[in-house]
């Protein structure tokens, strides 16, 4: 017996609550019955928190009968990614070198949520170290697509996001590098927001490419993805990368006119699966009826983002990395000399994706090569910034496909790392630019989801937000 | 990738690498290279490195000791690998390896 609570928005269920016609503890039981459910053979969710999310449902029930509701996210059930810390609770970063880590304290990210009162249910499975395109290299097992057991949910927030598109929570934190949360909500079917570098705090974080990770929501739409990317916000003296921007606050349209998107021309060449070009076209032309102004625009070093980003990103995961070393904490293989331990440790328990990206980061940086791959690529990193910078003088927003294709199968593209890579072809640009970028549902290619990407100016999610939304309602409409 | 490049760039990121992997890193490493090789053709006299981001960085804050409460001394202690009446225990930095 079901009462499909977990099906619920979390805009939706806030409705019920505030009502009186649910409780959060009626929303976080049918979430758990779903994780009970469908969570064995998902494997989304590494762990549950079901005595602690029941306990949270029921002081937000007090708080809201006592008329002291905490906020819009109070009572909702939410996952956290595996790389994102919650005290007292286990956070292994999709790796075994992490199995035993118990999180000393709260990301800032974690408490505000709580301070929200949002009832966290556990953490969601992820390619380790958030390396991956596909959560096939989480070092416990692979997450499953919700609709296709044989292809994956994306990556690296591959458990966030089919949490979230399986009902097993109403919406999911996930962090993005390079596309890790919106390619998975691409694959999957929901929003996937990375916003501006600088909006949300990274401490409490698992760094990998600590100038390109951002926390985002996952969500079943652009209006929850707001509620919680609201919740999330803001700037952090944990974090000196924090930003005292205007903070979002939604600004919903229902009419488009006066806005201006760019199909970069550079970007629309070969590669793209005929379905996925078609529904994102498809989705330009709802644009138009909608008001805007699609138009194409130059956007050059299309060519040369992915292999910035596999230069910058793996120097700067090799450094964020190296504290994963069996001393403090984590596995440890104890060696016969202190060198033993590291070399031992490290080769047990961190898996092949991340060894082979410390190795090319270490290679990359180190002397004789540092000029030629690293400095290289950030000079170059400072051209693709003008060349986004010089394309949103002539339009507000530029609109691609998040991914090439939609969600392939299992084992697919595991023996070829630059295959995976090839995956992110899309969504890097908005990391190495830092400027916000949000992935929503645009229709299926053989049943399977399509996701339209768009990107905008720094700081100006509430534009980016608003246009994705209006695309939404249009398309439900 | 040449095989000691492989084992070199393996000992700076104390990753132990066993014989048999060799190749195969060397040329799953080799096929990114390659394809990062594109990066050379761009023209980047007188560019300058891509500052970091954000340009509005946040102002110091005092560097005040907030201590650790006895939950997260706690904690700290539960993720000790290896501890002896409360302290961490890690191999000796000095010690030179056992025969």
């Amino acid at each position: 017996m079901t009462n499909h609570l977990n099906e619920l928005t979390i805009a939706g269920a806030r409705v019920k609550l505030d009502a009186g016609e649910i409780s959060s503890v009626d929303l976080t039981q049918a979430c758990l019955d779903e994780i009970a459910s469908r969570n064995p053979s998902l494997n989304a969710l590494l762990e549950t928190w079901g005595e602690d999310a029941l306990r949270d449902a029921a002081r937000a029930d007090e708080r809201r009968t006592d008329g002291s509701v905490a906020g819009p996210l109070d009572g909702i059930p939410i996952v956290v990614k595996d790389n994102i810390l919650v005290e007292g609770k286990r956070a292994s970063a999709g790796s075994k070198i992490l199995e035993p880590y118990v999180s000393v304290s709260d990301a800032t990210v974690t408490r505000k949520l709580k301070g929200q009162g949002a009832v966290l249910i556990g953490r969601a499975n992820m390619d380790e170290f958030a390396m991956g395109s596909s959560t096939e290299h989480s070092a416990y097992g692979p997450t499953r697509h919700p609709k296709d057991p044989d292809r994956v949910p994306g990556g690296s927030s591959g458990g966030s996001a089919c949490a979230t598109a399986a009902h097993l929570c109403l919406g999911a934190l996930g962090s993005d590098t390079g596309g890790s949360i919106r390619q998975p909500a691409s694959f999957c079917g929901i929003v996937g927001l990375k916003p501006t570098y600088g909006r949300v705090s990274r401490s409490g974080l698992m760094a990998m490419a600590s100038s390109f990770d951002q926390i985002g929501p996952l969500a079943k739409t652009v209006e929850d993805a707001a509620l919680i990317f609201q919740a999330i916000q803001g700037a952090d003296p944990m974090d000196q990368t924090t930003v005292s921007a205007n903070p979002f606050a939604p600004a919903w349209r229902e009419r488009l006119n006066g806005l201006r998107i760019g199909l970069p021309i550079q970007a629309w060449g070969e590669g793209i699966d005929p379905g996925v070009r078609e529904r994102v076209m498809a989705a330009a032309d709802v644009f138009r009826a909608l008001g805007a102004e699609v138009v194409d625009v130059d956007l050059p070093y299309q060519d040369e983002v992915l292999a910035v980003y596999y230069v910058v990103m793996p120097c700067e995961a090799s450094a964020n990395l190296a504290r994963f070393d069996g001393m403090r904490y984590g596995a440890r293989h104890q060696g016969s000399s202190l060198l033993e331990t590291y070399l031992e440790t490290r080769r047990e328990f961190i898996g092949a994706e991340p060894r082979r990206r410390i190795l090319l980061g270490t290679y990359a940086l180190s002397s004789g090569y540092y000029d030629a791959y690293y400095r290289k690529a950030k000079q170059v990193q400072t051209l693709i910034r003008n060349a986004y910078a010089s394309a949103m003088t002539k339009v507000d927003m530029l609109l691609t496909p998040t991914t090439p294709s939609v969600a392939f199968r299992l084992g697919e593209k595991t023996n070829d790392p630059l295959a995976m890579y090839l995956e992110d072809l899309f969504t890097v640009g908005a990391n190495v630019t830092g400027l916000p970028a949000i992935s929503v549902p645009c229709g299926d290619d053989g049943g399977l989801p399509v996701g339209l990407h768009l990107t905008g100016r720094a700081f100006e999610e509430s534009a980016l937000l608003a246009a994705a939304r209006a695309y939404e309602e249009s398309r439900a409409a | 990738m040449p095989k000691e490049d492989v084992l070199a760039v393996a000992r700076l990121a104390r990753i132990g690498v066993t014989e048999d992997e060799v190749e195969r890193i060397g040329d799953e490493l080799g096929a990114v290279l390659g394809y990062v090789e594109r990066l050379q053709r761009v023209e980047t006299t007188g560019v300058p490195e891509a500052s970091a981001l954000p340009v509005l960085a946040r102002a110091f804050r005092q560097d005040a000791v907030n201590g650790c409460s006895e939950t997260e001394r706690a904690f700290i202690e539960e993720n000790f690998p290896a501890s002896e009446g409360g302290f961490l225990k890690a191999p000796a930095v000095f010690e030179r390896p056992k025969r």
